[in-house]
């Protein structure tokens, strides 16, 4: 495994008498990151802290190999951000300052303009960018804020609910981008989020806090290794025959509101459900394996810190 | 692999250093700033009295030019300022060290006096535009989330402020006196009123560096950026009239404390009496109009106060501006 992106030692932040980070420890190798967590659990202040954004109060923390809250600006300058609230420079264009944000990097002018619309057009915006941003809908301004914070090629990007706001097709469209900058780029990735669909999707670790503690903090195939012997399965008719087949094998088996079967067959793989549909003749759309293994995670984890 | 995935690319250019950085800011600002109409209103006035300034040098510099058009202009004045030119022209003659030097002082002073209300007025549309909308917008999370410190991110909105100033009160000054010595009929001129350009200089940028902070501290002030204008003709103008209303308040206004450092700089009760000695005929046409100006500076009072409310404005800014 290469170099950790983060490494935190008894990392904490106090506001006043709340502990919103207890000695946080995590050492986090590159890759897409998921940060999860309820409302109010600590993520965007690990990020914060991280970033120096604000200072926090005990333990140790090195970002990039770098140690946080020496080397500022050097940090800075590899690091992306997208923060989750609607902030931006008053009185631009987008084009304009994601070339100023790609400036305040240290970017020459020349080299920053050509940037910022090559990162506009990453993030899909049209002839808007030369709008002002005052004018942005909420979709524009989402991959605005994406735009800038990866438009002077850092090698870690953080983004605080990068979906927040985004209709589903907007949402799967920055899902997808946040994906490749990872998987084709390189660049690692910390996704904040508390939906647990956008992490499961993207993300290849996951990290869940809650009461800014660390509960979990491991690769997500090995947490839904864990919770192996379940499955969904989609099918085009059929679905009643199947609940029954499954429940003569006495698996426990429903069929949810969208019309998938959802069965708990106890075994380590799919084998024994794949050949009972084969027996029965029912052939599946899609067999998805531990299902909501990430939500399942999610909520024991919060219940444990309860 | 769709489209986006092909269209992001790694950078692989140089950096520039950090004062790159902060001239970023100052100019992005500076902009923003001159977007304003009124705001460059003020600089084309500003410009206009520095010609002012240059047409009453080039008078000066007339007065050497036995058939100049300045003796037609002066005869049409009254017989006391036609006495105040003939005297100059005298004085200039015989004395040019002395004259040049005290005229250009004089008017320079002036000059800058007149100024200090184009850049507080001009500072007062540009609170706004320097840390009260970071403020609003939440742009300081931006910033602060970029390769520069809060000292970088202070230091380019310093520049905004100090640029706008230049434009209105530093630069009508240095173009004053350079067109008015080149206009002049005599090269040395350029030497005999260095001194003036010294003064000038060293008022305007002590005043400019003050009111540049002072106007971040109240910018910072809210992050209403209307309330922010308020808050800056508050500290100017009842600043000002509560100043004038009891010597025990002078130094709460900025314009007094100002107005103490320049005559001190200046030193025009020096000039006078140096004029006077060089040409005794001029005591009573000089003096008399400049009665009012030849009050003794209390430079320690005013040079206290500005010290205080120069360390306010930098706890307001380093207590208001926060990414939280």
């Amino acid at each position: 495994m290469s170099e950790a992106v983060i490494e935190t030692k008894e990392f904490s932040k106090i506001f006043g008498s709340q502990k919103a980070l207890d000695s946080v420890t995590v050492k986090v190798p590159p890759g897409a990151v998921g940060l999860l967590g309820p409302n109010g659990a600590g993520k965007s202040t690990f990020m914060k802290c991280l970033l120096q954004l604000i200072p926090y109060t005990g333990g140790s923390a090195r970002l990039l190999g770098k140690e946080v809250g020496k080397e500022g600006r050097e940090i800075r300058r590899r690091v992306g951000y997208n923060p989750e609230q609607d902030c931006h420079v008053p009185g631009m264009a987008g084009c304009e300052y994601v070339t100023y944000c790609a400036q305040l990097c240290g970017i020459p002018f020349q080299a920053a303009r050509q940037r910022a619309h090559e990162m506009l057009d990453f993030v899909g915006m049209g002839q808007e960018r030369y709008r002002k941003i005052d004018t942005y809908s909420t979709g524009m301004k989402q991959r605005l804020k994406l735009a800038q914070a990866i438009v002077h090629d850092p090698e870690i990007v953080f983004l605080d609910e990068p979906t927040n706001g985004l209709d589903p097709k907007g949402q799967a469209q920055i899902l997808d981008l946040v994906q490749s900058l990872w998987t084709v780029h390189g660049i690692s990735v910390v996704l904040s989020s508390h939906l647990l669909h956008d992490v499961d999707r993207i993300c290849e670790q996951i990290i869940i806090i809650a009461r800014g503690k660390v509960l979990v903090h491991d690769s997500l195939a090995r947490l839904k290794a864990r919770r192996k012997g379940a499955a969904e399965v989609a099918v085009d008719s059929r679905a009643d025959d199947l609940r029954q087949a499954f429940q003569k094998q006495g698996w426990s088996a429903e069929i949810l509101l969208n019309g998938r079967v959802k069965v708990e067959h106890g075994s380590q793989d799919l084998t024994p459900l794949m050949k009972l549909m084969a027996a029965i003749g029912i052939s599946p759309l899609e067999v998805i394996p531990s299902p909501n293994a990430l939500e399942e995670m999610f909520v024991q984890a919060l219940k444990t810190a309860q | 692999m769709s489209l986006h995935e092909f269209s992001y690319q790694h950078w692989e250019g140089r950096h520039c250093g950090i004062w790159r950085h902060r001239w970023v800011i100052a100019i992005n600002g500076l902009k923003s700033c001159l977007a304003n109409r009124w705001a460059r209103n003020l600089v084309i006035a500003a410009w206009t009295i520095a010609m002012a300034a240059i047409g009453i040098l080039f008078l000066i510099g007339q007065l050497l030019v036995p058939d100049s058009i300045a003796y037609e202009i002066l005869d049409q004045l009254s017989q006391q300022m036609r006495g105040l030119f003939e005297g100059l022209k005298i004085w200039l003659t015989e004395r040019p060290e002395i004259s040049v030097r005290v005229a250009y002082n004089m008017l320079f002073y002036f000059f800058a006096s007149t100024l200090y209300w184009f850049a507080m007025i001009s500072t007062m549309l540009t609170i706004p535009h320097l840390i009260s909308r970071d403020l609003s917008s939440r742009a300081i999370i931006i910033y602060s989330s970029k390769a520069i410190s809060r000292f970088d991110y202070f230091l380019g909105k310093f520049g905004t402020i100090f640029g706008l100033l230049s434009l209105v009160w530093l630069g009508p000054v240095l173009a004053a006196w350079l067109a008015g010595n080149l206009l002049a009929q005599d090269w040395s001129f350029f030497w005999h009123s260095r001194g003036a350009l010294f003064n000038a200089l060293l008022y305007v940028t002590a005043a400019m560096l003050v009111i540049s902070v002072l106007s971040l501290g109240i910018s910072a002030l809210s992050s209403k950026p209307r309330m922010a204008m308020s808050y800056w003709i508050v500290f100017w103008l009842v600043g000002d009239a509560v100043g004038s209303a009891a010597s025990i308040t002078r130094s709460l206004s900025i314009s007094h404390n100002l107005k103490q450092i320049s005559l001190r700089i200046f030193n025009l009760e020096g000039e006078v009496q140096l004029a006077q000695e060089a040409i005794p005929v001029l005591n009573g046409i000089i003096r008399s109009p400049l009665t009012s100006w030849l009050e003794t500076p209390e430079i320690g009072g005013a040079l206290t106060a500005l010290v205080v409310m120069l360390a306010l404005a930098i706890i307001i800014m380093t207590q208001r501006v926060k990414p939280e």
